[in-house]
């Protein structure tokens, strides 16, 4: 879990923080859009270049967090892409085959969805996901909804720590040492993970209704700055991005 | 198991977001109107999304000597129903994304189809199936959980295939390699996450009862009924 947790930490600690979620979500959504929209050469290659010059720059993620948040997706897409890749066939008893068409499709999958991931962090990076519930509050979301989301993930902090600190305990009691205490502890550590779920939500409940908690937990926010020249810059680099590729394969 | 960021095609992305669209408006729905009816299940509710993100950060032994973790979304069905699972597996699958980097925002739509809506669904129907036919409970919720994580992973399967049909085989082949790749982690699992199912359903039989009856799932005890 320690990736997930490098990328809020990463969304925190950004230069990037300060910047409008409008702002970053026109550069982050519109890189995703061209990322599953465009063709790999020379699109998505070019958003994966562009991605990490943004990470690695101005959104200061550091070579070793990229990494260590990187790797997860990287097994996700390899496991995909080498099933892509191989073809199967039953004519004559089961075949497995590498074909060019395989091949071709793999290649473009797997830079495609390099893009894609680089570009979702270049939002996941630099946008906590509190500054996220702000935006949907601002795009009138209804606020039941915001806020049920805030609150899971408020809850999700505190019950990491108890997972970890049950995990640990059980570790500790030699419960992880085969496959049956294994199975018998993530059974009793879900469990006390569930109780105290639901004692922490009704203590909570009870001490806010105390105070007054009718619809929404207001939170005073820091103002955030928003950026004409920003956006414009972004708008363009996308257009030059899409302008690019449609050449390419005019000319091509 | 999702289907990790920008792995499908820009049409798939928009169909699968427009098929699970109705579903989770409908959750959403569902959502809203119980919390106006009763404030104080808006915490509960959060209680157990958070729950089942983090569930997903509990490993289960795997048979290819590997571990994996439980989807949550069959004991959240039998918990409070597959609709309101709808909308808090769209919420932690957008967590999952932007906080693991587990999933992603353009599949977003598939993943919710196959883990938010057709898993807890099927999960639901199994446990309402062994309740009809007066099964232990214990059995009903194996079935409930195993089934919900079966379903996950043969829509995610399906969902793969028709994104990428073999050059050579066509759809069936390239289901056929979908589901056989991931049955190697995957049908573990589900039966891992049935067996944790009943484990922690028996537990919490035990000391969460009033909870449970207060959730629809279990019946009152007699002298509870009458007192």
């Amino acid at each position: 879990m320690s990736h997930g947790l490098a990328l809020d930490r990463a969304a925190w600690s950004s230069p990037w923080r300060t910047r409008s979620v409008r702002d970053k979500g026109v550069l982050s959504l519109g890189l995703l859009v061209a990322a599953v929209s465009l063709p790999p050469l020379p699109g998505d290659a070019a958003i994966v270049v562009v991605c990490l010059a943004l990470l690695l720059g101005p959104i200061d993620v550091g070579a070793a967090r990229l990494g260590r948040i990187l790797w997860l997706p990287l097994v996700s897409i390899a496991i995909g892409v080498a099933t892509v890749a191989v073809s199967v066939s039953w004519d004559a008893g089961v075949r497995l085959a590498v074909t060019p068409e395989g091949t071709a499709m793999a290649g473009h999958l797997a830079v495609r969805a390099l893009a894609a991931v680089l570009a979702m962090f270049t939002l996941a990076c630099s946008t906590p996901m509190v500054d996220l519930f702000s935006a949907c509050r601002r795009a009138r979301v209804p606020a039941p909804l915001v806020e049920i989301a805030a609150l899971v993930y408020r809850f999700t902090f505190g019950l990491l720590e108890s997972a970890y600190a049950v995990r640990d305990a059980q570790g500790a009691r030699l419960g992880m040492v085969n496959r049956r205490t294994t199975m018998r502890s993530a059974g009793m550590g879900a469990s006390a993970l569930f109780l105290r779920a639901w004692d922490r939500a009704r203590r909570l409940e009870e001490g806010l209704t105390g105070r007054g908690y009718t619809d929404t937990l207001v939170t005073l926010e820091r103002p955030r700055r928003r950026s004409g020249a920003f956006l414009a810059l972004s708008v363009a680099g996308l257009a030059t991005l899409v302008a690019v590729s449609v050449a390419w394969e005019v000319v091509r | 198991m999702h289907i990790a960021e920008g792995f499908l095609p820009v049409t798939h992305c928009v169909a699968w977001y427009a098929v699970s669209a109705p579903f989770v408006i409908h959750g959403a729905r569902r959502v809203i109107a119980e919390s106006r009816e009763h404030p104080e299940s808006r915490l509960l509710l959060a209680a157990a999304g958070a729950f089942t993100f983090v569930l997903s950060s509990i490993k289960l032994p795997s048979v290819t000597g590997s571990s994996s973790h439980p989807t949550g979304t069959g004991l959240g069905a039998v918990l409070f129903g597959p609709p309101v699972m709808a909308f808090l597996s769209s919420v932690v699958l957008i967590f999952q994304a932007l906080l693991l980097a587990h999933g992603g925002i353009t599949t977003l739509g598939a993943n919710v189809f196959s883990m938010g809506i057709v898993g807890p669904w099927v999960g639901y129907a199994f446990w309402v199936l062994a309740k009809r036919l007066r099964w232990n409970a214990n059995v009903g919720v194996f079935l409930a959980l195993a089934f919900a994580d079966l379903s996950t992973y043969c829509v995610t399967s399906a969902q793969l295939a028709i994104a990428f049909p073999d050059p050579v085989s066509g759809l069936a082949g390239s289901l056929a390699k979908f589901l056989g790749v991931f049955a190697l982690t995957q049908v573990p699992l589900a039966l891992a996450e049935g067996v944790l199912g009943v484990l922690v359903f028996r537990l919490l039989r035990d000391v969460a009862h009033p909870e449970l009856v207060k959730l629809g799932v279990l019946k009152p005890r007699a002298n509870q009924a009458v007192a």
